[in-house]
């Protein structure tokens, strides 16, 4: 795939392949185009080239030059970067918005049930504000409210910006705890190496829009010459 | 003279004037407040909304309210297309600031134009059996042109407060101007949305013009008067909040009702003004302004 904004160039062929109950990490710092990639899944940015392929029960669907609200009713849900939260809406009315798309809805009190659950401060705060919860709660609001779609591919960019070290492992937890219940397929971007392969089967390295390295499992990636250099800082 | 009784009765009458202002508001809360839409024809779409009561009450001798009620799919499809229109010129291109204002100026022209063309400008009104009944409640004078309004409009309040808080499409329009993306990313398409929450607020308008005429006659450039009323009700009522809306409406129009009653009526539209001007500057974010 190749993409980018207006004249600026940001994904040189990039390929990338995700097997369905994987969680896949997408390591990259700063400006490599992680979100760029995230975006091109989501419709939000159209590729220039290349496909986005979706392959559910036997059936080939391209997503590239689909609407977000078409990929989302296909089952692919994106915490986005920064959140995106209602600031002025609840808690809950945030949760509640998660389950717009027609297939999320006979599930939503069960979903939302499950949510308060897993996210119990999520509970107590639901008549509260979203923009006024901390950083933390709001990651947590944002992965929850992702999940009230019934999503059967969740994309999660960044989740441990602006987050203390304990809720960063908090957050990571929780969200493969909450890919075993749900059985989700997982692609997650981040820069936060030792979190991400806490919970990744395997993962791709990007550099300045391309893969620069592929690794089958989370060994490989750890033993990787890029990841000493730039994350494990040896 | 000053006496109990009479400031009883002005104090009931302000109300009732309130509980028609918040139906004329309405639209403009959903509009202005939640979907960022400067439609400062809103009241022309009142007006409209006026004659077009007249019209059938005229000539079928249809009740108005019911007149109102029939027309508001009417005025729903109008606001529809209002708002593509608006869309597709202004605001997908981010132009809608300075220009969009431009557009709904060129719509009250338009409206007032037509309307005098068709129907000249005299005063015009309706006729319904109980229009000029009233009743007593105690020491309280309740006439049915005002009352009736009054609780109709109370209905469109509860009704629009339960879409917004009880549908999905109702939370999406809470949510549209927040962040347009994140809705997409819900699965709701922003356009369609606003297109549909702006088909509502024109459709309160036809409601609301009927309620207008039954309260007094009507002329097309009658909207006017509103422009300052309904502004100042959107913001002292929080911007976008439905029983803001209701509360402030109901604040002017009791203080409108003391003011016309003790200074005399020529005061009474500077009543508006003042508030708007008090509420900016002393709380921006109206009674019940949500944070953030
Ligand atoms: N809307 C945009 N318009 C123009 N350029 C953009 C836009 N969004 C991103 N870019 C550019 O594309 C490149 C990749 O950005 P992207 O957001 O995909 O990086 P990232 O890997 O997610 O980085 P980060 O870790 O900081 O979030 C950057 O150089 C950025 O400046
Ligand atoms: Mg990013």
């Amino acid at each position: 795939m190749e993409a980018g904004y207006g004249a600026v160039r940001v994904l040189h062929g990039v390929s990338i392949e995700i097997h369905e109950g994987e969680t896949v990490v997408l390591l990259g710092t700063n400006g490599n185009g992680k979100s760029t990639l995230m975006k091109c899944i989501m419709g939000i940015v159209r590729p220039d080239a290349g496909e986005i392929v979706l392959e559910t029960d036997g059936r080939r669907t391209n997503l590239v030059g689909r609407s977000p609200e078409e990929i989302v009713n296909l089952g692919i849900a994106l915490v986005p970067e920064g959140r995106r939260l209602f600031p002025v809406l609840t808690v809950e009315e945030n949760l509640r918005l998660g389950a717009y798309r027609r297939a999320a809805r006979p599930d939503l009190e069960r979903n939302l049930a499950f949510c308060f659950e897993a996210f119990p401060v999520l509970r107590e705060r639901q008549r509260q504000l979203a923009g006024s919860m901390s950083g933390g709660e709001q990651q947590m609001l944002a992965v929850a409210r992702a999940l009230m779609s019934n999503p059967r591919i969740l994309l999660i960019d960044e989740p441990s910006v602006g987050l203390a070290p304990i809720l960063v492992s908090r957050v990571i937890a929780k969200i493969r705890e909450l890919k075993e219940i749900y059985q989700l397929t997982v692609l997650m971007a981040e820069q936060n190496f030792n979190q991400a392969t806490k919970i990744a089967d395997r993962g791709y390295i990007i550099v300045h829009g391309q893969i620069e390295f592929e690794g089958h499992s989370t060994r490989e990636l750890t033993e990787h010459a890029l990841v000493k250099k730039y994350y494990l800082g040896v | 003279m000053f006496s109990f009784h009479l400031l009883l009765n002005v104090i009931v009458a302000g109300i009732l004037l309130g509980g028609f202002y918040a139906a004329v508001s309405l639209g403009i809360t959903l509009a202005f407040g939640l979907l960022n839409v400067v439609n400062i024809a809103h009241p022309a779409f009142v007006i409209l909304g006026s004659y077009a009561a007249f019209v059938v009450n005229s000539r079928f001798g249809l009740d108005p309210i019911l007149a109102g009620l029939l027309f508001m799919p009417v005025f729903f499809l109008l606001g529809i297309g209002v708002y593509r229109i608006y869309y597709a010129s202004f605001e997908k291109r981010a132009e809608e600031s300075l220009r969009g204002l431009v557009f709904f100026f060129g719509i009250i022209f338009i409206i007032e134009v037509s309307l005098s063309l068709q129907y000249g400008v005299d005063y015009r009104s309706v006729h319904a059996a109980y229009v000029g009944d009233s009743f007593r409640l105690g020491p309280i004078e309740l006439a049915f042109r005002l009352a009736i309004p009054c609780a109709m409009a109370l209905v469109l309040t509860l009704a629009l407060h339960l879409f917004l808080s009880r549908t999905f499409y109702g939370r999406a329009v809470k949510a549209v101007s927040q962040d347009h993306l994140a809705l997409r990313l819900m699965g709701a398409d922003p356009v369609r949305i606003k297109g549909l929450a702006f088909g509502i607020a024109i459709a309160t308008a036809s409601l609301a013009g009927a309620l207008l005429i039954m309260i007094g006659p009507v002329e097309p450039s009658i909207g006017r008067e509103y422009i300052g009323r309904v502004f100042a009700i959107a913001v002292l009522g929080g911007m976008g909040s439905i029983g803001g809306t209701l509360v402030a409406a109901l604040i002017l129009g009791v203080l409108e009702s003391l003011t016309s009653t003790f200074y005399g009526p020529s005061w009474a539209l500077a009543v508006s003004f003042g508030i708007l001007l008090l509420v900016l500057a002393v709380r921006p974010s109206g009674l019940v302004g949500r944070a953030g």
